[in-house]
């Protein structure tokens, strides 16, 4: 027989019961180890997206050595399910059991304003990149950051280009998802579509989740819209631009995706389905600065295939935190936050900027064209970027009052 | 209300309806005959789209390969029910129940790591491809063609089940399993028969899906939960039942779309719901 005693036998079972049951060991942090957690659905909604995630914020902290100011870097993961329930109690769990005091993720916009609530009150640094304009605007604090552009900064990228291309095409049907994102990003394509005459003839919000689009296509060919325009993400958007397709809409109509994930969502479709679609995203590949271009040589050669807007959020926003890390000279996450308000550095997507007064980061939206089946070069060439926009949101649309204090 | 929509939207219903008919009756059927609810037919579902496409990247042929995946299917499903539940019919339904849910995730899980998991489209076949005029509004082609196939399928499982002996044989196994038996009827290739017609009808289903909701790992998943509300709403075994519900849900669905799109999902439970307070054996079921 082996030296296992009963006593290390207990352990072990002991051990096995609460990983089982989903009770993380309480390692802690170790004394002068930066830790933190990368907060990512493995499971539910976003299950597809959690481990591309991951490999971002990897990367971002295996270019660094695992280190920041001289400190470890120790990287812990929870799986949120998708659900604002199970992301507060895991954070939560991760702030009192790892000593966590960075928080990067989720990646859903409503699962991550009840992470931001768990932030404020555990007072640990928090940035996050999605379509809610809540978590820099009604809902901003001092703990928590914003990575992708804002809703308004995207929909006047979107609608400014698009009509500049398309002045005839003035009769939008809108496809809205139904939670936080949508609805931010549907009030701004409205408000920046008044300013170019657009007349709005049907918006239609579906749940999260919808996998029967025919209904609303149907609706949306009734319209006899010149434009439709879908503000939602992911399967949804895959699976209502498919068949949008079958329906005969697209080519024959543009098909615009205002808040888009880019190659991951682009790799599900055919070429054919592809064609007269309009992309808008956080990040696209072929995006020239120095910083991107690095990042996709090395993502691709480790992965064999481009990276898009998810793994090159978590990599960015793991990437502002550390800059911030510099800027401080310390690993502090008080200090850190104080240094990353205000901050400006030329980073994955170019200049980039946090605005002081909301934590929203000021940066550049991509807005792109899908290449015809015989112009792609290879079989990831999906589009063109045809613009990029930065204009910020304007003060008097802020809902972030007052950031309030520490 | 616009006619062409109003039109468009029960065409639409009627398709959705037929599909979820298809995979109805094949649940019903394993499930009145084996007794046991069949957690894998939503991955048998999606293992029919994956085959589906992965014939046609072999062979360029839609037609053949929608002979060929769905019969792929059913040969998986013959096996289960031969190497996998019949040993386990003296242990026990939950036993059975077990494997069923194990197996649903196996499969499901074996189509990532031979598909991957990110989704995949697989266009229409060529001849099927863009939409028809039908006078009050134009419709894609290859919907009405799911509409008319699927038809078929169910008016050949009927004719099956209402027609031939041994459609007669799984009927009365349905409703009795041991006067069957004790009538000197092979009672185990009665359930391998039945299991294989459910796995080929949930193939089909899904083959015939693949070019209208497209590939991904977990597209049996939905599917699973509205054909389990067919078969309790249609009532248990009960084959008119389910093309009644698969209907009912699909053309309520497209309906409530039209005026209330959030509620479009739920819509199907509390049909089920509805039903289900007024007739708790199902619309035609007895038990």
């Amino acid at each position: 027989m082996s030296g296992l005693r009963r006593r290390d036998f207990l352990k072990l079972g002991a051990a096995g019961a609460a990983s089982a049951l989903g009770v993380p060991a309480r390692g802690g942090a170790q004394a002068n180890e930066v830790v933190m957690l990368g907060l990512w659905s493995f499971t539910g909604a976003f299950a597809d997206v959690g481990p591309i995630l991951d490999r971002g914020m990897r990367m971002a902290l295996e270019e660094r050595g695992m280190k920041a100011q001289g400190k470890p870097i120790k990287y812990v993961t929870r799986d949120d399910e998708t659900k604002a329930g199970s992301a507060t109690r895991r954070a939560e769990e991760a702030v009192d059991g790892e000593a966590v005091k960075y928080i990067i993720g989720p990646w859903s916009s409503g699962v991550a304003l009840a992470v931001s609530e768990v932030a404020k009150r555990k007072k640990v640094l928090h940035y996050f990149s999605g379509g809610t304009e809540d978590i820099s605007g009604a809902r901003c604090h001092r703990y928590s950051f914003q990575w992708a552009a804002s809703p308004y900064t995207a929909a006047k990228t979107v609608v400014d280009t698009f009509m500049k291309a398309n002045p005839r095409a003035k009769r939008w049907h809108l496809l809205v998802a139904d939670y936080a994102f949508g609805w931010s990003v549907e009030k701004y394509v409205k408000e920046v579509g008044k300013t170019h005459g657009i007349e709005f003839v049907g918006a239609d919000r579906h749940p999260l989740g919808e996998r029967e689009f025919s209904n609303y296509v149907t609706k949306a060919a009734g319209n006899k819209p010149d434009v439709v325009a879908m503000v939602n993400f992911g399967l949804d958007t895959v699976t209502a631009a498919r068949e949008i397709f079958n329906f005969g809409l697209t080519p024959k109509i543009p098909l615009i995706l205002t808040w888009s994930s880019g190659v991951e969502e682009l790799v599900q479709l055919s070429p054919e389905m592809r064609e007269n679609m309009w992309v808008g995203s956080n990040f696209y590949y072929t995006a020239d600065t120095p910083v991107a271009k690095e990042f996709v040589k090395n993502y691709q050669a480790k992965f064999g295939n481009p990276p898009g807007y998810a793994p090159a959020a978590a990599y960015g926003m793991t990437r502002m935190v550390l800059h911030g890390m510099d800027r401080a000279r310390s690993t502090d996450h008080v200090d850190v936050i104080k240094a990353l308000e205000g901050i400006e550095v030329e980073d994955l997507v170019g200049k980039m900027r946090v605005d002081a007064k909301t934590h929203q980061t000021l940066r550049p939206y991509f807005f792109m064209r899908c290449k015809k089946k015989d112009a792609m070069q290879h079989p990831t060439d999906f589009a063109d970027i045809v613009a990029t926009g930065s204009t910020p949101l304007p003060p008097e649309y802020s809902a972030c009052k007052d950031i309030g204090s520490l | 209300m616009n006619p062409s929509l109003l039109f468009s939207q029960i065409l639409n219903g009627i398709v959705t309806g037929m599909l979820y008919a298809l995979m109805g009756i094949g649940l019903s059927i394993i499930t009145g005959i084996l007794n046991i609810p069949n957690f894998a037919h939503g991955a048998l579902f999606a293992l029919g789209a994956y085959l589906i496409y992965t014939v046609i990247q072999a062979l360029g042929n839609f037609w053949l390969a929608l002979a060929v995946a769905p019969l792929g299917v059913a040969l998986l499903g013959l096996l289960i029910e031969y190497a996998g539940i019949r040993p386990l019919y003296r242990a026990g339904h939950d036993y059975q129940l077990l494997l069923t849910f194990g197996l649903s995730l196996i499969i499901t899980e074996g189509i990532i790591v031979v598909w991957g998991p990110i989704g995949m489209s697989q266009l229409p076949p060529a001849l099927l491809r863009g939409g028809v005029d039908l006078g009050i509004t134009i419709y894609p082609k290859y919907r009405l063609f799911v509409m008319a196939m699927a038809g078929l399928l169910v008016l050949g499982a009927w004719l099956f089940l209402e027609k031939t002996r041994y459609g007669a044989i799984m009927r009365a196994g349905i409703e009795d399993k041991e006067m069957v038996s004790l009538l000197g009827i092979d009672i185990h290739r009665l359930f391998t028969a039945a299991f294989g017609l459910g796995a080929y009808l949930a193939g089909i289903s899904g083959a015939l899906t693949a070019p209208i909701r497209g590939l991904n790992p977990l597209m049996g998943v939905d599917m699973l939960g509205i054909a389990f509300v067919v078969v309790a709403l249609g009532g248990l075994g009960n084959l008119p039942g389910a093309i009644v519900a698969g209907l009912m849900i699909g053309v309520a669905q497209s309906l409530v779309a039209l005026v209330w799109p959030e509620a479009s999902v739920a819509v199907i439970f509390a049909v089920m719901a509805a039903v289900l307070l007024v007739r708790p054996q199902g619309l035609f079921g007895i038990r």
